[in-house]
Formats: structure tokens, sequence, C-alpha cells
């Protein structure tokens, strides 16, 4: 059965791939069906082949397969295994028990699923080359040498063998019929079948009956074939290369074997007479090559064996070998010998048989498989490679598919198939893409890089105008960042360029990794020189943002990731109506948001001057010498005058010196500007923009409105209540931002500025709220310890002492101010160690202040003096020293020390 | 230009970006261009559990589109700085709008 279906199926499919290219995945799908339910009418999957069957050369078949004794009489006694095999029954048992344990119910269904098997695996290779594997399938069939001639290549063979195969199928549709059947019925189902139809015509049934049969067999040849694979081949073709020709056909061929013998039943005469060598080679051949086929590599190498000496059919060749021994099994025609003959050799030429049946079966793969590579080593496994990528020969995918196939479940060998078929595909993806290899050279790919860098240039270079500046305003940050922070750029000017040229020299480099370097170097140079171009013509460029191309119609805007092309384009009517709206409203109604917005802004005015100003500084020309040119000197004077210019702008823009109108609800505006964090943080660079009158003035500003500053106004202090989180961030900004600036310009203070800004002090603010702030205390003692450097020595001049004189008077009025909020100058309680700034303050007070300030100043501190020293007892000896070193600030300050209280 | 400005800075820097499908990618800023695609080395993913396809993933090319949030190591902002290049790039926006 199995061989007639496996003829049947892969005629038909096979067959349109001899003309036409066919499908390579067109069988996948299909075959679930096929397995299970597809009958095939013969009628309908007959391709007409068998017409094309040379006739003549079947002259001989009966060589092969038309012994007397043979025909159809001891072939139909064959296929009756209930009866013939009884006497092996328990061999029989045995072995379907091992092959049970193995994969039994794979058995049957393998086999009908070889056949698509065989259409897949066309289908793998078809891609690459399609004939090979029907070469392969023509192995299968034994092909006889004649008809290779007749077509060139494998595909003459597999036709060939076709077309032999054919020939028997229209002669005998009852043939046909059981293939179908096989894949429905049960074993037990188409002995019966066969049986009934061996009644009618002979033949038929014993194909059907041995195809059952051999999966029994199979289990044997796995065990055997381990063990005498090699020794096969040599012991049985002697003894049984006579017999078995005429067996051969009904066991493998059955399909085959059959017809041939009927038609040419009445030639069997003439097979005897096997000298006529061409024609008996073949039907010699072809037997082998089936029985071979199972065992990939024999076959595939007995075929072209066979073709070329189609005299010495059985007696040289390895393959013949085998061919006996499949006879072998047939020759059974006494049971007990069959028996006999399994236990001992006999395992081995079912093997041979039991190989057919698993092609047939399960299409290629096969425990037979093995033995051939035993055998014949290279030579199979030669065909195979080649089958597996170029498809010349069916056996690939075999040797791939080692015995493993067999004994996959169905599950497992569809998924096989299906992932076959997906190399396949792959493959063949690769294959079509593979077309447009080579298509371009590496002076073509260097060509197109070359064009997509000097896109990139010009695209990230500089479509706006190139200088530094505007460099640095694409890239700001990174690049002050990076000079700030050391960050490996060297040269912030030129980023461009460098990206360019780092980039260049990467590619370069990775270029000249692979390739040999002169060819890269020219092109390398070629290309760097190009980009260099479109840089040059990049920033030779007018600025223009559009096209207008002649002839056309409309302009070209250009965009790139820069400046992209603006949809909304909207004119602003130049800051006209900007500047009215802060002013004039909180002029109407105060507004408080408003108000804040003004401010805000008034800050963001000042920045930008500031800013301005900065990068004016960073262009300051060479710096002038006695030779340099009027040209340079020129320079230097435009670079002033713009210094000053936006020195002035700074000024203004700073507002220290707006009129301060007493009782107005809104703050000063430089007030303001220093109660946002935004606006402290700027003074330091404003401070360096201005010159030391300006300077002063901003400190007499400030010092004037300490009362209103919010570091101040805010920042009162009760014991109980600590000033909240962002007030105290707020003063400790200011500490660190604006104190600094203000330290340096009283430091550079003369007495008498000192004395006048003290005098602001007392007459314009609260002294005793100013002290008990940290930035009221830190202002204070900051002037105080100033004018205590400044005290002129006794051998100045009468105008320093009279300087000296005032700033004493100034300093009175300040200590008498100062003095009732002495005890409560401290912020928080003992516990809180925050109060150095106090301490220091009180010491400058001590300092400067004489033996009767002292006095009381001592008085409005006493207590806390001796509080400090107090908890100093309980806390650790480090802590405890900071603490008293703090006190001592002030007791050293007015001749006293700690330890004095202590002891 | 001022973000990719900025992030240049961060290059070399651990930061943590949060993509637009709520996946937190940490990882070292290999680089950024100017659409701010990022690519990220020696990834971890913040919520391994989650997405265990990202596990075995050690470098990213992160689409600047899809980025929702990128988590900066605040010691690496200069923001006074940053501020500065911010007024800068206003000013720059706002010269080019009273050009246009």
């Amino acid at each position: 059965m199995s061989f007639f279906g496996f003829n049947d199926r892969g005629h038909r499919q096979d067959a349109p791939g001899f003309s036409q290219p066919r499908d390579a995945f067109a069988g996948i799908p299909s075959r679930g069906l096929a397995d299970e339910a597809e009958v095939l009418d013969f009628e309908e999957t007959y391709d007409g082949l068998g017409d094309q069957l040379e006739e003549s050369g079947d002259a001989f078949n009966d060589d092969t397969f038309g012994e007397e004794r043979l025909t159809q009489q001891s072939i139909g006694k064959d296929f009756d295994f209930s009866g013939q095999t009884g006497g092996v029954s328990r061999a029989i048992e045995e072995e379907r028990m091992r092959f049970a344990a193995q994969k039994a119910p794979a058995r049957l269904a393998p086999k009908p699923a070889s056949p698509p098997r065989k259409a897949t695996k066309p289908a793998k290779t078809g891609y690459e080359g399609f004939i090979p594997q029907l070469q392969a399938d023509a192995n299968l069939w034994g092909i006889g040498p004649k008809r290779a001639p007749e077509r060139a290549g494998p595909s003459g063979y597999q036709a060939a063998a076709f077309s032999s195969h054919a020939t028997p199928s229209p002669a005998q549709p009852s043939a046909a019929a059981p293939p179908p059947a096989r894949k429905i019925l049960s074993v037990e189902e188409v002995e019966a079948f066969m049986r009934a139809e061996s009644q009618q015509s002979a033949p038929p049934p014993v194909p059907v009956h041995q195809t059952p049969s051999y999966p029994q067999h199979m289990p044997e040849q796995h065990h055997f074939m381990p063990h005498q694979p090699p020794q096969q081949p040599p012991q049985q073709p002697p003894q049984q290369t006579p017999q078995q020709p005429p067996q051969q056909p009904p066991q493998q061929h059955p399909g085959f074997a059959f017809p041939s013998l009927q038609q040419h039943g009445h030639r069997q005469p003439q097979i005897h007479a096997q000298p006529t060598p061409p024609p008996q080679p073949t039907v010699f051949s072809h037997p082998p090559q089936i029985l071979q086929r199972p065992h990939p590599p024999p076959g595939s190498q007995q075929p072209p064996a066979a073709a070329r000496q189609p005299e010495l059919p059985s007696q040289g060749f390895p393959p013949q070998p085998q061919h006996p021994q499949i006879l072998q099994r047939p020759r059974p025609s006494s049971q007990v010998e069959q028996s006999a003959q399994r236990h001992t050799p006999a395992p081995q030429p079912r093997q041979i048989l039991q190989n057919p049946n698993r092609l047939s079966g399960h299409g290629q793969s096969g425990p037979p498989v093995p033995q051939p590579y035993q055998r014949m080593p290279e030579g199979p496994r030669i065909p195979t490679g080649p089958a597996h990528q170029r498809g010349p020969s069916y056996q690939g995918p075999i040797i791939t598919n080692p015995q493993q196939i067999l004994q996959l479940s169905d599950e497992d060998r569809l998924a096989f198939m299906e992932e076959d078929s997906k190399r396949a595909k792959r493959n063949h993806k690769i294959y079509l893409l593979s077309k447009d290899n080579g298509l371009m050279t590496p002076q073509d790919k260097n060509f197109i890089t070359r064009i997509q860098l000097q896109q990139l240039v010009t695209a990230t270079g500089t479509v706006e105008s190139n200088d530094m500046e505007s460099v640095l305003n694409e890239d700001f940050y990174y690049q002050v960042y990076s000079q700030i922070r050391g960050a490996p750029r060297h040269d912030p000017h030129q980023p461009a360029n460098q990206f360019a040229q780092t980039y260049l020299f990467q590619t370069g480099g990775r270029f000249a990794g692979r390739r040999n370097a002169r060819g890269v170097d020219n092109h390398m140079q070629r290309m760097e020189q190009q980009v260099q171009r479109a840089v040059e013509a990049a920033r030779a460029k007018p600025k223009n943002k559009q096209l207008v191309i002649e002839g056309s119609l409309g302009k070209i805007s250009f965009s790139n990731a820069k400046t992209p092309k603006p949809l909304l384009n909207i004119r602003r009517n130049d800051s006209n109506s900007h500047p009215h709206h802060p002013v004039r409203r909180p002029s109407r109604v105060h507004d408080a948001a408003a108000e804040r917005r003004v401010v805000l802004r008034n800050i963001e005015t000042l920045y930008n001057s500031v800013m301005e100003m900065e990068d004016h500084e960073r262009q300051m020309p060479p710096p002038l010498t006695d030779t340099s040119d009027s040209a340079t000197v020129q320079q230097h004077l435009e670079w002033r005058e713009k210094m000053q210019i936006l020195n002035q702008r700074i000024w203004a823009d700073l507002k220290v010196l707006e009129p301060f109108i007493q009782n107005s609800p809104t703050l000063h505006p430089f007030v303001a500007i220093l109660s946002h964090p935004k606006g402290k943080k700027v003074m330091p660079r404003v401070f360096r923009h201005i010159d030391e009158q300006q300077r002063v003035t901003t400190l007499t500003m400030i010092v004037a409105h300490l009362d209103s500053l919010d570091v101040i106004a805010y920042a009162l202090h009760d014991a109980s209540a600590p000033a909240p989180l962002a007030v105290r961030e707020e003063i400790e900004l200011f500490a660190q931002a604006v104190m600094p600036c203000l330290f340096r310009s009283v430091n550079e203070a003369p007495l008498n500025i000192i004395a006048g800004v003290l005098g602001l002090v007392t007459e314009r603010t609260t002294v005793s709220a100013i002290v008990c702030t940290k930035i009221g205390v830190s202002i204070l003692t900051m002037l105080v310890s100033r004018a205590e450097l400044l005290k002129p020595t006794p051998s100045a001049d009468s105008a320093a002492h009279a300087e000296w004189e005032q700033w004493t008077e100034t300093f009175n009025r300040l200590f008498d101010a100062a003095e009732p909020a002495l005890p409560f100058v401290f912020p928080g309680t003992v516990l809180n160690a925050d109060d150095v700034h106090v301490w220091q303050f009180l010491a400058a007070m001590g300092a400067a202040s004489n033996p009767e300030q002292q006095q009381r100043l001592v008085m409005g501190v006493k207590n806390r003096v001796m509080e400090t020293v107090r908890m100093g007892r309980t806390l650790p000896a480090d802590m405890a020293a900071v603490r008293l070193g703090h006190v001592n600030l002030f007791m050293h300050a007015i001749g006293l020390d700690v330890d004095l209280l202590v002891g | 230009m001022l973000f990719f400005s900025f992030f240049k800075t961060l290059v070399g820097q651990e930061v943590t970006v949060e993509l637009k499908n709520d996946i937190s990618i940490r990882g070292t800023l290999k680089s950024v261009d100017q659409f701010l695609n990022i690519k990220l080395e020696n990834i971890s993913v913040v919520e391994e559990i989650k997405y265990p396809h990202l596990s075995a993933v050690k470098s990213v090319f992160i689409r600047g589109s899809t980025v929702r949030f990128v988590h900066l190591p605040a010691t690496q902002v200069d923001t006074a700085l940053l501020q500065d290049a911010t007024r800068r790039e206003a000013a720059q926006a706002g010269g080019k709008a009273k050009l246009g």
C-alpha cells in the first residue's frame, strides 16, 4: 500500500515540477488532509506520464522481476501474511512490540505522511536546485540507466522513474485504488481489501499486505543496523543475488513490480536472459535503487553507478548486495526459511526491505540511513550535503532528519516539516535578495556616504551667521558647562567643525580598519575635502530661507532641524506695548500679581543686560600695546564705548537710583529685585560690571532699605518660632550671593563712607529689629569691624581724627539703639548652635565699644553667655569647645575669657 | 537646541528615561542627538518584573519622541547656567520672531 500511495503521490505532486517551477510549499498545507482523509483517485492523480513510458525499455523487466517461479503465484502468496507468516508470527510479534516501544503508532501514519514530505523536501531544495530532489526520487524508484540519457540531468531520472512507475499503474487501475485506501484503512482492512482484490488480480494485493508487514520488520532493522551494517552487504549479496531479483519487485515496488510482472509476464523468459546488459541493468538497477532509497546515501550513489555500469547490476556494487538482501525477503516462499533468515542474516535484508517501506512511508529518513553511512560513509554524505543546500538530491533531507524522523510523532513531524518550509522560505528570500548583492561598488558606497556627510554638515552646521557667537548661542549650555566643568572640549568656538572632523575621523578609522588603506585614504581625503567645502559653502550661503527659482510660481522654504519651517509667522509690533503695561498698571491699581510680574521682568531685563555685557566682555579685542595699529585702537575704543553703554544699561536695569517713594505700598524696585532669589543671584555678576561708585551706591541703597529687605523683614525671629524654611533659604542665599559683594565693597570703602552708611542705618532703619536678624547683624558686623580696621593711628592727621570722631558718634547712636535688643539678638534657644554671627557681632561691638559700653554689652548678653557656658559642660568636649569658642569671640573682644566664668 | 545642548553635558551620566509607555529605563547616557534620541548603555529597567522582556537588553536607542521624562542627576545640572542658556534661547527666539 504504502508503495502505491507513495508512488502515486510522488508522481502526482512531482510531475508538474518537470516542466514548470513548482511552488515548493504547496505540498505542506495539504499534507495534513492527505494524511487523514484524502482518497486518491488514480485517474485524477495520474498525469499520463505512463504514456510516455518507453515500452521497449520494459523488455528486460522480467530479468529483474520475472522469474517464472516468482511470478504471480509466488507473489500472490507473499502478501498473505496471516497465512504465510504464521510460522514466524512469534518473531513478528516480538518485532512489533519492540517497534511499538519506540513509536509504534507513528508507523502507519508516517507512511502516508511520507509522500507529502517528499513534496516538501523537494520544495525546500527546489529553490536552490529543484532537480536534484527529483533525482533522489528517481533513486527511490530505481531509474533505469536507459532513461537517464533520455532526459538530461537528474530530472530525467525521475521522469524515467515515474514513467516506469506510471506504466504499471495504467495497466492496473486496481493497483491505484489501494494507495488512497491505505491512508484511511487500517492494516487489517487493507489486508482484507487486498486479499479480496488479489482474487481478481493477484499483484495489487501483494503490495498491500507487505506494507503492513514492513513496519513490523522495521524494529528489527533498528536493532540490527547498529550492529552489522557493514557486514550486511557482503554477506547477503552473494547468496541471494540470483534469487532475489524476481522477488524484490513485489516487496518493495509492489505497485511497480507487479504491474511490470503482469505486463511482462509473457516476457519472463527474457528475464532469465540477464546477459543483455543494457536492459537488464535497468531492471536491476531500479530495484536496488528503490531498495537503497531507504538508505539514502547508497541510493544516491548507486543510481549513477547503475547508469554507468548497467552491465554489472547485482554483482560488483555495494548497492547490489542490498538488492539481493531485499530479494531475500520475498524469497520466504518457504516461511520457515524466512523466519530463520530473520533471526540470523535475515534481519539485515529485512532492514533493507523495510527501508523502502520507511521511505515510502516516511519519505526519506529511516533507520536504514545509518547503515548507508557506515557502509559508505563518504558517499552518502557527499550527496546529502549538496542536497541540502542545492537540493540536488532527495537524500539531503533524509540525512538531515536521521532516524528520528521516523520515530517522531505526527505532530513533531508536522512541526519539522513546517520548520523546514520556513527555512526554505528564508533561503528563498535570501536568494531573492542576494540577487542585488554587489550592485554597489565600494566607490558607490563612498559616494553615498559623502553625500550624507555633506547633508549632515550643512544641517547641523551653520545655517545662520556662523561666527562663534552664534555657536555659543546655539550650544551655550554645553559650551560653557564644559568650560566650567572641564569637559574634553578644548575649543568651544568651533564645535561644528569639530563635529565634522570627529565624525570624519571616526568614519575614516572605521573604513581603514576594514579595507585596504590606500583606496580608503583617497576616498577619505576627498570626503574630508568635500565636507570642508560644504561647510564653507554653507557659511558663505546667504541667510535667506527662501529660494525663488526662476520660472517657478512659488517660493521654496528651507528648513532643517534647527530652524523648522515656520508654519505660523507672527510679526510683533516692536515692544511698544510691553514696557507700558507694567509701568501703567501699578500706578493705577496695586496688584500684587502684576507687581510681581513687573519685578520678575525687571530681573530678566537685568539678566539680559548682564549677559550681553558678559558676551561683550568676551569679545574684548587684543590688549593695546604701544605698537598697536590704529585699527586695533579703534576697536578698543569702540569696545569700551559699548562697554560703557552696557554698563549704563545694567545700572539702569538695576534700578538702584529709582526714586524712593516714602510710604509707598510697593517696594523700591531695587529692593524688589533683591527680594527674588533670581535677583539675589544676579548681584555678584552685576557687581563685576559696575564701578566702585556704583557699588557703594548699591551698598548704600541696600543698607538704607534694610528694613524692607525680605531677608530682614520676614526673618524677625522670636525664640519660639524659627523662620519658615523659605525665608531661611532666602537668608542663606542672600548670605552667599549678596553679602560677599557688599563685604567686598565695604572692605574697599573709606571710613567716611562707612560712617555714612552706618548713619543711614541708624537714621532710616529700626536698629533694634535689624540686630535680631542674621543678615542685619552680619551687615552691622561688617561695617563696625571695617571701621575698627580703619581706626586712625594717633599719628594720623586731624581730618582722619575728625572722621573717626564722626564715626564714634555714629557708633554710639547705633549702640544705643541696639542695646535694648541685646537680650533678644540670639536666635532660638541656647540649644540652637546657629549663633556664631551674633557672637561675631557682639565681638565687633565689644571691640568698638568703650569700657562703659562694654559693660552694658555684657549686661545685655550675660544670660546667654552663662547659659552657653553652663550648657557647654553638659556637651561633649569637642562640641563644648566649639560653643565656648564662639563665646570667647565676644569675651576676648572685651578682654575677658570664658575660662574665667567656667572656673 | 537648548535641550540638545543640555543633554550633551549629561553624556556619561546615569539617567533614568521614562517612556510614554510607562517603562522606565535607567542607564548610562551614551549619546543624544538633535531629536533628543537617546542612546543608553548598561541599562536596567526600573520595574524589571513587569517588563521581563527587557531584562536581557544591554543597550537601547530610544527615539526622542517616545520619551516622557528624563530623570537627571541633580548634581550634574548647573541651574544658573541653565537659566542663562534659557534666557539666551528665549532672546534668540524673540529676536527671530521679530525678524520674521
